[in-house]
């Protein structure tokens, strides 16, 4: 073979190869500006920015909302009606609209770590809004005076569901692990979750990591959303002795 | 020939190396945003904070004009201070209230005759009276009771002995639970496709829906009474 056969070889397969490599890049190109334009990507995009300025927002509101229920609470000090200023406490408490402590229980509910079988169902071993709606309604029952789930205060009208892998609980969406506090007596609260048959034993039998602690102080933070009364309206008792039902 | 060879290989390899690089940054840089099918999520999700923005809003109007009103004086504060505390305790089930909402009856079906299948998972659980009102709750239900029990913060509905008990009374069959709220859709997403009436029927359950113009929730009755919790006092 000749030294311009050789050559010629070589200039051959640059050029070839530089025909190849602008096609790459021209579609590459192309492909890296589409990404950047596709409306949807746009669009949520833009909603993404909506939605975290609306969570600072709604943030500050919670903070103020807490701020202006704790000055309703002050004036209980003040001179007052004492029917009025005896009954503010408990009705708040109970409400759930103030922050308490006391003793009790912190119970974490965590996915499992074990390695499962492939054909396995993986939904079998994740934390659900049942499980903790299981183990709150335990401590409920052995007499929990507050209940929070990741720092959420549970109050009469809050739902606990299920939002993809999150769990969504007064419009917040919640993310393992789950940090279930009460506020009671430690040994009633952890003695009825650790029962034999109980709920703890329930959980680990789906394979939940499950862990009680008893506490000496624990502090429950207050509701911070809105009290909703689009529906409901007071109803004396009255109006039931007057038949008006 | 092998030389020419090798220099065009190393060439082509150099700038594979390159498109590859350029090609990770472009997907990871993609990765920053959110996937597209996320839209539909946050969608739903900016139109519940646009609710609850709009609500919250309206209850810290309503509160300021109330504490206001409580620096004027004595008798102005008490009267904000029991309107207030009015709201606080509907809220929290200690006053009787009603509304528009729906009532649900539960119960067992009954047994079908020569059908040749034993019922045994016929019978009404705790769970299934706790998913029912946590499902409700979840559909904005603003108060709900079953068998005249309110159901508060601190409520369980909990198998003891034979019987369920809800506030530490003890209910028996048919349950009925009502709830305040928009009948339709405390209704509808009960009623959902694969929802849980669906799931109840599935497990033997009958469970009957009527909206209603106006039900009646009564107050939780019992003595409020905290050995525990303590208010934590600001400075």
């Amino acid at each position: 073979m000749t030294v311009f056969n050789k050559l010629k070889i070589f200039y051959w397969s640059i050029a070839l190869v530089s025909i190849i490599l602008g096609i790459i890049f021209s579609v590459q190109y192309r492909i890296a500006r589409d990404i950047q334009y596709i409306d949807s990507i746009l669009r949520t995009q833009e909603l993404t920015v909506q939605v975290d300025q609306m969570k600072k927002e709604r943030d500050v509101l919670q903070a103020q909302l807490t701020r202006m229920r704790g000055q309703f609470e002050n004036l209980s000090t003040g001179p007052l009606a004492p029917e009025i200023k005896e009954g503010i406490e408990p009705a708040f408490i109970f409400a759930g609209v103030t922050e308490v402590s006391g003793s009790g229980v912190e119970v974490t509910l965590q996915d499992s770590s074990a390695l499962h079988e492939p054909a396995e169902n993986p939904n079998f071993y994740i934390v659900h809004d049942e499980d903790i709606l299981k183990v709150v309604n335990e401590l409920k029952a052995a007499g929990a005076e507050a209940v929070a789930v990741n720092e959420q205060r549970l109050t009469a009208t809050t739902g606990i569901s299920c939002s993809g892998p999150a769990i969504s609980l007064n419009n917040k969406a919640l993310v393992p692990p789950f940090v279930i506090t009460a506020v009671g007596s430690p040994e009633i609260l952890a003695g009825a979750l650790n029962m034999r048959g109980g709920v703890v034993e329930f959980l680990q039998f789906c394979g939940i990591e499950v862990s009680v602690k008893k506490l000496e102080k624990i502090t429950i933070p207050a509701y911070t959303g809105s009290i909703k009364s689009d529906y409901i309206s007071e109803r004396d008792n009255n109006d039931i002795r007057e038949g008006l039902i | 020939m092998n030389r020419s060879f090798f220099y065009s290989f190393t060439l082509v390899t150099i700038m594979l190396g390159v498109m590859l690089g350029f090609q990770f940054r472009t997907t990871s840089a993609g990765n920053s945003v959110a996937a597209s099918d996320r839209g539909q999520e946050l969608a739903l999700e900016k139109k519940s904070l646009v609710g609850d923005l709009h609500e919250m809003q309206m209850e810290i109007n309503d509160l300021s004009t109330k504490l206001d009103q409580a620096g004027i004086g004595q008798k102005e504060a008490e009267e904000a201070l029991s309107i207030e505390l009015a709201k606080i305790k509907r809220f929290a089930g200690l006053s009787q209230v009603s509304g528009p909402g729906v009532e649900f009856i539960v119960q067992g079906q009954p047994l079908q005759a020569g059908a040749g299948t034993e019922h045994v998972l016929q019978n009404i659980t705790d769970q299934h009276l706790l998913k029912i009102v946590n499902e409700l709750y979840c559909a904005g239900s603003e108060a709900a009771a079953i068998n005249g029990q309110r159901i508060t913060a601190v409520s369980e509905v909990r198998l003891a002995g034979s019987h369920i008990n809800v506030n530490g009374t003890p209910i028996a069959p048919p349950y009925h639970i009502i709830a305040i709220g928009d009948a339709s859709a405390l209704k509808g997403r009960l009623e959902l496709k694969g929802g849980l009436i669906d799931y109840l029927n599935e497990c033997g359950i009958s469970i009957e829906a009527q909206e209603k113009s106006e039900v009646v929730i009564p107050a939780f009755t019992d003595k409020l009474y905290f050995e525990y919790a303590k208010v934590v006092q600001e400075n």
